[in-house]
C-alpha cells in the first residue's frame, strides 16, 4: 500500500473548506481522500495498492478530474500522475524539505489559470504562397543568380536549397505570428510558453498563465487575432490547472 | 473534465482532432525491443539518430550555401556527399523495413523529432 499524491494545495484561511470539498469526492479505485499537511501546505493523497494501479487513460483522466475540480476552489500545484510515497511521514518530509520551492510556485500560480492556444494551418498552402528566391549564390560569383553548370549534384543542392528556404520562410512567418500574439497578450501580464511547428498542421502550440477573471478579455483578443489571420485557425482551450507552469525538482 | 474546454475556435476542429490522434497514436514511433526482434529494434533506434544527424548536417550545409560562402566546386562536392548520404539512408531503411514515419519519434507536446 502507498499514498498516491494528487496535488499540493496552499492551506486555506478556512481549514475545513478542503475537508468539505474532499468529502464528496473519491480517488482512483474509489479510495477516500486524505490530507497531509505541513507548514501551511497540504498534499491531497489517497491510499493505493501499488501493484494494482493501472496507469491507463481512464485512471489518468480520473486523476486530472480531481485536480481540476480542486483547482476551482484552491490555489494548487498539480503533481505528476503516478507520484506515490510510502507513508504520510514521507510526504510530510517531502513537503518540509521542499517548502520554499513549493511556496514560491504557489505564489506564482495564485489566482491564475492556464490556457492553451493552438494555431493550425495548411502548411502546403502557406509554402506555396511564399516567394522564394531561386538559385544559389557562390563565393566566386559577382552577382547572385542560378548556377548553370549541368550537374546532377548541383541540381540536388538546388532542390534542397529551395526546400530549406521554404522552411525558413514559413518559420519566419510563424515567428511573426508569435510576436503578434505576444504583443496582444502583453496587457494580461501573462507568462507564456511557445512551441513551434509541433506537427505539419499545428504551427504554434502556446500556453499562458493568466488571471482567472480575464477569460472574457482573452477570448476577445483571440477573436481579433483570428480576424487578422484568416488563413490560420486559432483554438483557445481552458481554463486548466497550471500543469505547465510548476517548476519544482523534488529533493 | 466534462465541461467544454474549447473557449474559441472557428468551428473547424479537424486539425486539432487529427493532431491529438497523432500524439496519442504513437505505436509506430515506439521502440519495441524484444528478444526476437533485437536487431530491428536496435536498427530503428540507431537509424533514427543517424537520420536526425543527417538532417541537421543537411540544414547546416544549406545555411552555408544560402550564405554564399562556398565556391561552385565546394557546392558540387557537398551535393555529391549529401546525395550519397540520402541514398545510403534509403538503402538502410529498406534493409530494415523501416519508413520515414518509423524514424520520426513523436515527442508528445514538443511535437515530432523531425
Amino acid at each position: 500500500m502507498g499514498k498516491l499524491i494528487y496535488t499540493i494545495i496552499k492551506a486555506s484561511e478556512e481549514p475545513r473548506q478542503l475537508t468539505r470539498v474532499l468529502s464528496g469526492m473519491h480517488g482512483i479505485s474509489n479510495a477516500e481522500f486524505l490530507e497531509v499537511s505541513c507548514e501551511g501546505i497540504t498534499a491531497v493523497v489517497c491510499d493505493i495498492q501499488k501493484t494494482g494501479m493501472v496507469a491507463g487513460h481512464a485512471s489518468a483522466m480520473d486523476y486530472a478530474g480531481v485536480i481540476e475540480k480542486l483547482s476551482k476552489d484552491f490555489t494548487l500545484l498539480p503533481v505528476r500522475f503516478g507520484s506515490i510515497m510510502e507513508t504520510d511521514d514521507d510526504i510530510r518530509k517531502m513537503l518540509s524539505g521542499n517548502h520554499l520551492e513549493i511556496k514560491k510556485n504557489l505564489l506564482k500560480v495564485e489566482g491564475k489559470v492556464e490556457f492553451g492556444l493552438k494555431v493550425f494551418c495548411d502548411t502546403e498552402k502557406l509554402k506555396s504562397a511564399r516567394n522564394i528566391e531561386p538559385g544559389m549564390k557562390t563565393k566566386s560569383a559577382t552577382e547572385a543568380g542560378a548556377l548553370h553548370n549541368n550537374s546532377v549534384y548541383l541540381d540536388y543542392v538546388n532542390k534542397k536549397l529551395t526546400e530549406y528556404r521554404l522552411e525558413e520562410s514559413v518559420l519566419s512567418y510563424v515567428n511573426s505570428v508569435i510576436e503578434e500574439i505576444t504583443d496582444c497578450f502583453a496587457g494580461f501580464e501573462a507568462s507564456g510558453k511557445f512551441n513551434k511547428m509541433v506537427s505539419p498542421a499545428n504551427i504554434i502550440d502556446a500556453l499562458f498563465l493568466i488571471k482567472k477573471e480575464m477569460t472574457a478579455e482573452l477570448i476577445s483578443v483571440v477573436q481579433d487575432l483570428q480576424t487578422r489571420y484568416s488563413d490560420l485557425n486559432f483554438i483557445l482551450t481552458g481554463p486548466w490547472p497550471p500543469y505547465n507552469f510548476v517548476d519544482i525538482t523534488i529533493s | 473534465m466534462s465541461e467544454n474546454k474549447i473557449l474559441f475556435s472557428t468551428g473547424n476542429l479537424e486539425g486539432l482532432a487529427e493532431d491529438i490522434g497523432n500524439m496519442t497514436n504513437t505505436e509506430s514511433s515506439k521502440l519495441k525491443l524484444q528478444p526476437d526482434n533485437a536487431d530491428s529494434g536496435l536498427a530503428k533506434l540507431v537509424l533514427t539518430l543517424v537520420e536526425l544527424i543527417r538532417k541537421l548536417v543537411e540544414k547546416q550545409a544549406m545555411r552555408r550555401v544560402d550564405g554564399g560562402s562556398l565556391t561552385e566546386e565546394e557546392i558540387e562536392r557537398l551535393g555529391e556527399t549529401l546525395m550519397k548520404l540520402e541514398l545510403k539512408m534509403e538503402e538502410l531503411k529498406q534493409h530494415f523495413n523501416l519508413t520515414d514515419r518509423d524514424l520520426n519519434i513523436n515527442l508528445g507536446p514538443l511535437g515530432d523529432l523531425m
